[in-house]
């Protein structure tokens, strides 16, 4: 299981003194500072930042030092545009850490981020040259998420809710001894739990329960291979149960804002390692229509986070082309078992849903919540 | 590209006296003393460069969707293998990315040697990209041998990559900064992981049957007329400076080979299994003077390099650049070892080179301990001449 990324406020100590050095330095740099090793520029909370000297546009490298007595985080920001292009988390009293960063003309500062300190912007420092600036992105903050959260919380009830009458329905089948209703009806309540948009440990034990080692699939396994209606029926209650108890505990769930863009890449990872090598698959051959589903449910944090993306990914065009080369593919095969692809279809899935996750990757990490003030 | 200045001024730096003395933190000893290999160039790189010990072959099914994308695929190409091949740390990409780099080489990448050769197979050239008229002359899928075995999921492809450096991880870095890169436009379809052996105790590197293998190389000077394609010979103008590759996966049974006695052994090769000699001589070096041995009493008729190059007038002209690598890909369903031979070979025209020599190999004695099981034939493309170059461009055009 993935271990939930904490908020960077959590990474920090109680900061009482915390002193932040800063400097620049990279051998082929060709800059001046180089021939004495890195010069060491401390600066105190009161200071932070003070003494960057030699900045200039182009690649080079910012050693952040940490000569305080709490760990800190540090962002090289851009004060016109207020964008971020380059960061050191979690940095630790007495240690160091280079930053590789690219400028372009500007007026760029260092932040320094403490806990339980507010946000400390080093004096002003303009960088002139005809370097080119490397990608940056204005962060996204806590309050930049928090609506979008409770949409997305919104969006998951009303999908869960959908989810607990189609369970509702495949235990009354199972219940009423007709198990070719219940394979009908196995599929659409299966389809709406995989296209909520959830991933890793978003419901906690439900989501082991409701689709993992119980649940859905065993009660796949049995639907498909002729097991009786008494061996089914205890699996389809607890099924319906379980719903039910995620239904009942949501409003308890709270969506950590950093899981959002997390789910945003997360879920189709879980669809490739999952659901295209048809690992999940216990006999009803609809691998392909899960991911499907998958599909949906990030079709569904996309667009949640779009107010977020569209002024930070310049990617956003190329990640829609991927998600309609992903939806085209897969509705296309969607009744075929994953085994019985042709080469040349299996491959150009792979391919498809690989280039849509190194798209989704990026979306994640501007998702990241950051602190900024 | 930022990549290339950057490492050329780390070497200027280096060279210069005392520049070494600038670390307050530390550059790498690889970043320091490891090589690039010139990525810019008539030819590709990693044809007639000495082979470095590590190499990934691996070919793969372009599922590009268009000709656009096509030359997409070759552009991002080109612009992985500049950077990779020059070393250094990868653009940095900020906050709005995972890191642009895997990690496996450090913060600074080595060049390491790094050559990374493409070539393309007969089967991009049918509608998919409208490549139909464009076909390197001599191209075709990799023909069946009767004592062949292939398995179709380790042969053929549309596109193959040669890569190889002087380390494992060298290599491996750079296979999966290209597929990351390139995952909407190709697939992996089948790869071998070699490497060369060391000279046991000089001279050549051995195969797995423990014979060197490898030799026979042509000269230098000889390249043009037997290495790379050049204008003429009914090949289109695009053509001009590649080479046609030859890829075997030629599996050695080696139990069983380990159960033969040294003297068959070395009459299967014809040569001397300690010193690489051809059985009528005493050095690896020697050439075997077959019309003094009409009816192979020293050098059976049936032997390897016998059959292979009866150094007669007429078959000087299907000699071919070998490039082999040795490979180990664990164990099959009996428990025995699966390990043999990458046999890679450059040539201008496969039917006149590799197939000739191959067809005269039907059947020889040597046959019940290999077998070749995949591969193909491709194409390795013109080299990329410059920084406004790219893979693909002469025969996209």
């Amino acid at each position: 299981m993935r271990t939930p990324r904490p908020l960077p406020a959590a990474i920090a100590l109680v900061a009482l003194g915390a002193v932040v050095a800063v400097a620049v330095w990279r051998p082929w740099s060709g800059s001046a500072d180089a021939v004495g090793g890195p010069a060491q520029i401390t600066v105190s909370r009161s200071q932070c930042g003070q003494g960057w000297t030699g900045a200039k546009t182009g690649r080079q490298t910012i050693v952040v030092h940490n000569t305080g007595d709490a760990a800190a985080e540090v962002d090289l920001v851009e004060m016109s545009s207020n964008k971020v292009y380059g960061e050191v988390e979690g940095l630790g009293p007495n240690t160091s850490a280079p930053m590789d960063v690219q400028l372009g003309a500007g007026r760029y500062a260092i932040r320094c981020l403490i806990e339980d300190t507010d946000a400390i912007t080093a004096p002003t420092v303009t960088v002139a040259g005809d370097g080119e600036g490397g990608p940056a992105a204005v962060a996204v903050t806590k309050n930049d998420m928090l609506p979008l959260v409770k949409q997305y919380e919104a969006a998951v009830a009303g999908g869960v809710a959908d989810l607990a009458v189609k369970t509702d329905k495949l235990r009354a089948d199972v219940d009423a001894g007709n198990l070719a209703a219940a394979r009908t009806d196995w599929l659409p309540a299966h389809l709406a739990y995989n296209s909520l948009g959830a991933a890793y440990d978003a419901f906690g034990d439900f989501a082991d329960k409701i689709d993992g080692s119980a649940g859905f699939h065993p009660l796949e396994k049995g639907l498909w291979h002729n097991a009786s209606v008494a061996a089914l029926k205890p699996i389809a209650d607890q099924l319906a149960a379980d719903v039910q108890g995620l239904q009942h505990d949501l409003p308890n769930e709270q969506v950590d804002p950093n899981d959002l863009g997390l789910r945003a890449h997360e879920v189709m990872e879980n669809a490739l390692q999952f659901e295209l090598t048809g690992e999940n698959d216990q006999g009803s051959g609809t691998s392909l229509n899960t991911a499907l589903a998958n599909l949906d449910g990030t079709a569904k944090v996309l667009a949640i986070l779009d107010p977020v993306l569209k002024p930070r990914d310049p990617d956003l065009a190329q990640v829609q082309k991927w998600e309609s080369r992903v939806r085209a593919l897969l509705t296309a095969h969607r009744s075929t078992p994953v085994a019985r692809l042709d080469q040349t279809s299996r491959e150009q899935l792979n391919g498809a849903v690989g280039e849509l996750l190194e798209l989704l990757a990026p979306v994640a990490a501007i998702c990241e919540v950051r602190r900024s003030s | 590209m930022t990549g290339v200045g950057r490492r050329s001024f780390l070497r200027g730096a280096l060279a210069g006296a005392g520049a070494a003395a600038v670390t307050g933190l530390t550059v790498s000893a690889d970043a320091a003393t490891s090589t690039a290999v010139a990525f810019h160039g008539v030819h590709q790189a990693g044809i007639t460069t000495d082979p470095q010990k590590q190499a990934i072959f691996a070919s793969f099914d372009v599922i590009a969707a268009s000709k656009g994308e096509l030359a997409e695929l070759f552009t991002t190409l080109t612009d992985r293998a500049r950077l990779l091949t020059a070393g250094g740390a990868l653009p940095p990409l900020g906050i709005t990315a995972p890191p642009a780099d895997s990690g496996v080489l450090g913060p600074d990448m080595p060049g390491d040697d790094l050559t990374i050769t493409v070539g393309v197979g007969a089967s991009l050239f049918d509608d998919r990209y409208g490549l139909k008229g464009r076909k390197p002359a001599k191209l075709t899928a990799m023909k069946e041998f009767p004592n062949d075995s292939l398995d179709d999921s380790l042969c053929h492809g549309d596109l193959s990559l040669q890569l190889c450096a002087s380390e494992t991880d060298t290599v491996l870095h750079a296979l999966r900064d290209i597929a990351r890169h390139t995952r909407g436009a190709m697939q992996l379809r089948w790869r071998v992981d070699g490497f060369q052996s060391p000279p046991r105790p000089s001279g050549t590197q051995r195969n797995l049957m423990g014979f060197k293998d490898g030799i026979v190389k042509p000269e230098p000077a000889d390249h043009d007329k037997l290495v790379w394609v050049g204008q003429g010979n009914g090949e289109p103008a695009w053509t001009d400076g590649g080479s046609y590759q030859v890829l075997r996966q030629i599996r050695m049974l080696v139990e069983f080979w380990d159960r033969v006695s040294v003297g068959e052994q070395e009459n299967m090769f014809g040569r001397r299994r300690d010193s690489g000699a051809p059985l009528d001589g005493n050095s690896e070096s020697d050439i075997p003077n077959y019309s003094a041995d009409p009816t192979g009493g020293a050098i059976p008729l049936t032997s390897h390099i016998r059959m292979a190059d009866p150094r007669t007038p007429d078959t000087a002209a299907s000699q071919f650049l070998r490039r082999g690598y040795n490979y180990d890909k664990g164990t099959d369903s009996v428990g025995d070892l699966d390990m043999g031979l990458l046999f890679c070979a450059y040539q201008q025209d496969i039917a006149r080179q590799f197939e000739a020599v191959q067809t005269r190999l039907i059947d020889e004695p040597l046959v019940d301990y290999i077998r070749p099981v995949g591969g193909g034939y491709f194409f390795a493309l013109p080299g990329v001449r410059d920084s406004n170059d790219h893979f693909g461009r002469s025969l996209l055009a």
